[in-house]
Parts: C-alpha cells; structure tokens; sequence
C-alpha cells in the first residue's frame, strides 16, 4: 500500500510538472464548456415561453391575460392544457399557466361581498430549470397580487397552486457540460496509453521489473492517478458550468458518481488494450487520436443523438461513448435517454471486461 | 547455500533463442563473491540477453542460473530483493528529482539506504533536487548507479555503464565501481571498451555470437594468445607484406585499422631491421610505436574483426 501510494504521487508530479499534459488534462475541457457554452447560450430567447390555457373564456381572464401579457420577460403561447403540456415536454416553452373556470364568477360574487372564495392559478415549471421556474413564478405571483390589489376589497381572489412538469428537453448548455464530462472522461482514459507506451519505450517499466515491485501494483496505481484525475475534471467541469452558465445538475448524484467511474474505468481500459498494441511514442500519439476523433463525432455528445442519419445511429450503438455520454446526461439533467440506464452501465462494464482482458493477454513490460 | 559462499553467479549452458535468433547459445560461467566480472563483447553479442536473465528480467529458455544461491526461475523475488540493477540506456521519470527517485525506489524493497547517503555516495549533492530530465549524461548515470545501490545489494549488475559519457565523466564512475569492490560488493559489468574491462574487472569472458569466446584474466587473456608485443607504423606506400613478415623477431604482419603492425618476440631486432628495410625503400616510417598486445588485439584475433565495428 505504501509502495502504491508513493508511486501514484510520483504519477502525478510527473503530471502536474508536465505543462502540455496540464493543459490538455485540465484545461482542455475547460475550454470546452466555455467555447460550448458562449456559442450557445447566446442563441436563446431572453424571454421566457409560457403556455397560457384559459378553461374561463371571460372578461376577467382576457384581463389577467393583458396583465401577463404586459410583464415584458414572458411571452405567452395560447393553447389547450393539453397542447401545451406536450409543448412543454418538447422544450418549446418553459412554463405553463392555467386559469381555471369559475375566475369571473368568483370575482363577481368578492365584489358583490357575498361570498368570499379564492380561485387558484395553476403553474407548471420544470424543476430541472429552476432558473427559469423561479423566473416565472417571481412574475406570476406579482401579477397575481397586483390583481388582488386592484379588486381592493381585502380579499385574496387569485391564488398561485404550483405544480412540477418535467421537460424532457434540456438547455443547449445544460445538455452539453455532460457531455463534454464525457468527453474528458473518454480521453484520459484513452490518452493513458501514451504515458505507459512511453515509459516502456524509455525502459521505465523495464526497470521497475527489475525491483521486487509486483506488478499489479504499477499497473494499480496508473489506475489509481486517472480516476483521481477524472474526479478532478468532474468538479473542473461541472463547477465552471454550474459558475459560468448557470447549469443545473438535478439528476442523481450518486449514480452521476458511478457512471464517472464507470467511465472512467471503460476509457482506460481502452487504453491500457491501446497500450498493449502500440510500440512507440508517436505510434500510440497517432493511434489515440485516430480512436478519439470517431468517438467524439459518432457518440452524440455534441448534439442530439436522433440527429444522426439511421446508419449512424447504428454506428453508434456500438459505441461506448455513446452509453457514457447517455448514463451521465440522463444521471446529471434528467436527459432523454437513449437507452436505459441499466443498459449504459451493463454496456461500458462489458467494455471494461473486454478490453482488459486482451490487455491482460497482450501486454508487453518491454 | 554453501556453494553461495564462494559464487554469486553461476550460469550453466544458459540457452536464449528469440525465434532463429540464437541470442545466447550455451553460455557457461561464474561469478566469485567480491569480484568484478566484465562480459565484453560487440552490440548483439549476447551480453544484455544473459544480463537480464540473471536480473530475473527474462525466463532462460534451458540451463542453470543460480544467482545468490538461489535459481532464477524459482525466485526471481528474493533475487530481486537482493541485487542493483543499473539498465542499458534508461530515462527515468524525467519530472522527478535525484532525491524523490531515490526515495520512490528505496520503497520498493525491504531494506533500503538512506536517500542521502546515496546522494553523497555517487557525489550527487549539489543535484539533489534538480529533475533527472536536466541531469548531465554523466549524472545521469550516476543516479543510475545510485538506483542500483538503493537495496544495499550484495552483487551488482552494470549495463554499460559509461557508454555515451566523455573521458572524465568515465573516469569518475570507474572510480564509484572500484568504490563497489571494496565494499565488498560483487559486480557484474557489460562493455564495449576494453580499457574499461581492463582497468576494472578481475576476470572477464568475451563474447560474439552468443557464445563465451574466451575468459579469464585480462593478462591471462592477453598471454594466451599473445607473446609478442606489436611493432606498428604508417607508410606510404605501404611496405610489401611478405618482407615485413621475415624482419628478425616477426612472427605476423597485418595492417589494421589502416596500420600496419608486426608482431615480435625481439622488438629491438625487428625496429632495427625495420628502419634499415624503410630506408632501403627510402620510405619513412611514421607514427611509430610499440605496444603490449591488448584485449582489443585479443578480440580481434579471436572474432577476426574489431570491437567497435
């Protein structure tokens, strides 16, 4: 254990002191959300869409509808519950206001003084966007307190009944950070056969056979430096997104936690099998590049999945970006899935076995 | 273990092939406790091959290879426990300092030396904490070395170890090789610079082919085939072999390396009748000199070519 914690922090000075492996470690995703991030977080409406159904068909609710309408961040969409319910599933607006029947002739028996009832507006937000939801419920209960207000006799007419719809279609960004964890996790763990196809080329591994080191260890605590780096880029990523671009992670954390590990575990054993087969330096450079580029565009991390033409689709199937990319997008933001989770674990496990154990067979100290 | 007390090494009809390649073909010798064991030989000769199966590096395909007393096969751990390793050419981590792979190292064996004390032994202080990356070749080799004695080992295996380096730089870890010996260490070297094998090793064997060609001392080595002392010198043009061969005290002429050398068992007669036949010619013998045969000659008489080729 001793021996396995000294040569892991000896990994990562040789990390931390190499400035190319740095940046492109740490500061490559990084870039990532930033440049994803600007480049889509511009393209937004300003205002908010919110889904107005009126079940009145009054005075009172045309008026209330001005009211809303005035409120200069909302821009209202007139429809039925239940045209605006799949329209609120499909992302196309971000909120949903009902005016249930009964508004004007409860207004009418408040001013009369006969008879004091309350009439509830119901508000369908979306907690994965909470920033939006608060949005629209700060605008919603002002308007509603306004109306109070103007009815001037003390009683409270209008009441807000919240009530949670999930959408199913997330934030450009918020869809992104994700993916782009993705990403990074892919690539470190794919770059890692450079760093063992170089210290065999320069004899490194060779060397340390000749101690009494068991070799488990060594190969232990390359695992060992990757995962603590892959938590690191955890944080890094979904820290600057969370800070910059204000994404929400809602999911599960736990299960977010085990599919970056789950990951994480897949990509290196990629590369600890890349290892296994590549004899130089520059080889394995080239090699990983070559491995990382397809993944990258075939995976759908960078858009929709359903975007790709079907044989692509097919394509990707096989991919374990693919199921990364969907565990840790449905785990974090509630994404729609492209398969189901258990499938997402059981497909990068089965990649992990697989490219292991040809590792295991195949690899070369010398 | 009683054997152990006189050997650390012994190797017995040590058989490594890699495919047609026959890298080691028969290999047999030992290794007395306290000695300094040099295999010379040309790139390719076997000498790497046979080192890295005594370090427990490579499975022999047949023979005996007891090392310590203990087979390789067998206990390649324990072995490992107990030797210093130094490889051919190996760049160590290069972001780390001199004293965190010295420390990195010493926790990989049971016992290992104080960091510092090893530092001052191959006169590395003043590099203590510099990455191994901006080490001179010469410093390089000594944190090598130091690597090598991180275990304290009772026998120690060097793979060229000042290949690459300049004269001084060479000088200064003869000097830590010779230290080795008289702390009582054994040391088994590879070379190929015969002055090298010459000025440290008690006994070496030289190899070719995967074969011992020859082994003992190094005058054992030079006596057995070399009574004479050679007569050599530059002419131009050259002067006609067949005459060279019958001066007085010549049992040979060869021209090597662009020379021509006579060896004699009578150097004065053969100067003298030299210069007299140069004269004759009206030829003037150039860069004259006279030398005891050297390993190098024994190389070559033994392989028909140079070392260095």
């Amino acid at each position: 254990m001793k021996t396995l914690i000294g040569l892991t922090v000896a990994n990562l000075k040789g990390l931390t002191r190499d400035r190319a492996a740095l940046f492109w470690t740490f500061f490559f995703p990084i870039m990532f959300v930033l440049l994803f991030g600007l480049l889509f977080s511009g393209s937004g409406d300003s205002k908010v869409s919110v889904g107005w159904v009126d079940q009145d068909k009054s005075n009172a609710s045309q008026g209330l509808r001005a009211a809303f309408a005035s409120v200069s961040l909302l821009s209202l969409h007139d429809g039925t519950l239940e045209d605006e319910k799949t329209a609120m599933q499909h992302g196309d607006i971000s909120a949903i206001i009902v005016v249930p029947s009964g508004l004007e002739a409860t207004i009418g028996q408040g001013q009369a003084g006969k008879y004091s009832s309350s009439v509830a507006l119901q508000l369908y937000t979306d907690p994965a966007q909470s920033q939006t939801s608060q949005v629209v419920q700060g605008a919603v209960s002002q308007v509603a307190n306004g109306f109070n207000l103007a009815l001037a006799n003390g009683t409270a007419v209008l009441t807000v009944a919240p009530l949670t719809l999930t959408s199913t279609n997330v934030s450009t960004v918020t869809y992104l950070v994700p993916s782009i964890l993705a990403m990074a996790l892919m690539q470190l763990g794919v770059f890692a056969a450079v760093p063992l196809v170089q210290q065999r080329e320069k004899g490194i591994l060779k060397r340390i056979g000749a101690t009494p080191l068991p070799r488990w260890e060594l190969v232990a605590s390359n695992i060992l430096l990757r995962l603590i780096v892959a938590v690191v880029d955890t944080v890094l990523i979904i820290g600057v997104g969370m800070a910059v671009f204000n994404v929400q992670v809602v999911g599960n954390v736990l299960l977010a936690v085990g599919f970056v590990l789950l990951g994480a575990g897949a990509f290196l054993s990629i590369g600890f099998m890349l290892a296994s087969f590549l004899k130089t330096e520059e080889q394995a450079t080239g090699v990983v590049q070559v491995v990382q580029m397809p993944l990258m565009f075939l995976s759908g991390i960078f858009f929709p999945f359903t975007f790709m033409p079907d044989f692509l689709q097919k394509v990707a199937r096989l991919l374990p970006l693919t199921y990364l990319g969907d565990g840790l997008r449905q785990s974090m933001v509630n994404a729609p899935q492209v398969a189901p989770l258990g499938l997402d674990a059981l497909v990068l496990a089965a990649w992990t076995i697989v490219c292991l154990a040809i590792a295991a067979r195949s690899f070369r100290w010398e | 273990m009683t054997q152990s007390g006189e050997h650390v090494i012994r190797v017995s009809d040590l058989k490594k092939h890699y495919g047609d390649v026959k890298a080691v073909d028969g290999v047999s010798f030992e290794v007395a406790r306290g000695e300094v064991f040099g295999m010379l030989g040309p790139n390719g000769a076997g000498k790497t091959t046979t080192i890295e199966v005594l370090e427990g590096l490579r499975d022999p395909d047949s023979g005996i290879v007891e090392v310590l007393g203990l087979d390789v096969c067998k206990h390649p751990e324990s072995i490992k426990q107990r030797i210093g390793v130094q490889l051919q050419s190996v760049a160590l981590y290069p972001r780390l300092t001199v004293t965190e792979l010295l420390d990195l190292f010493g926790s990989f064996f049971k016992h290992s030396l104080p960091t510092k004390q090893l530092i001052e032994a191959v006169d590395l202080g003043e590099r203590a904490d510099a990455r191994s990356m901006n080490l001179s070749g010469g410093q390089q080799q000594r944190l090598s070395i130091a690597l090598a004695l991180v275990n304290d080992p009772d026998l120690v295996f060097l793979d060229e170890p000042t290949t690459g380096l300049d004269p001084q730089a060479r000088r200064s870890l003869w000097d830590l090789v010779k230290g080795l010996q008289e702390k009582g260490k054994s040391v088994l070297l590879t070379t190929h610079y015969m002055e090298e094998a010459a000025e440290l090793c008690d006994r070496v064997a030289i190899m070719d082919h995967g074969h011992i060609l020859e082994m003992g001392t190094v005058q054992e080595l030079i006596g057995r085939r070399f009574k004479e002392r050679a007569v050599f010198f530059d002419t131009s043009p050259k002067l006609p072999q067949d005459r060279l061969a019958k001066l007085g005290g010549v049992t040979r002429a060869s021209q090597e390396d662009g020379q021509t050398v006579l060896y004699s068992m009578d150097v004065p007669s053969t100067v003298g009748a030299l210069l007299a036949m140069a004269d004759e010619l009206s030829l003037e013998p150039r860069n004259l000199g006279i030398r005891q045969a050297t390993l190098e000659d024994v190389f070559l008489d033994l392989t028909g070519r140079a070392l260095r080729d």
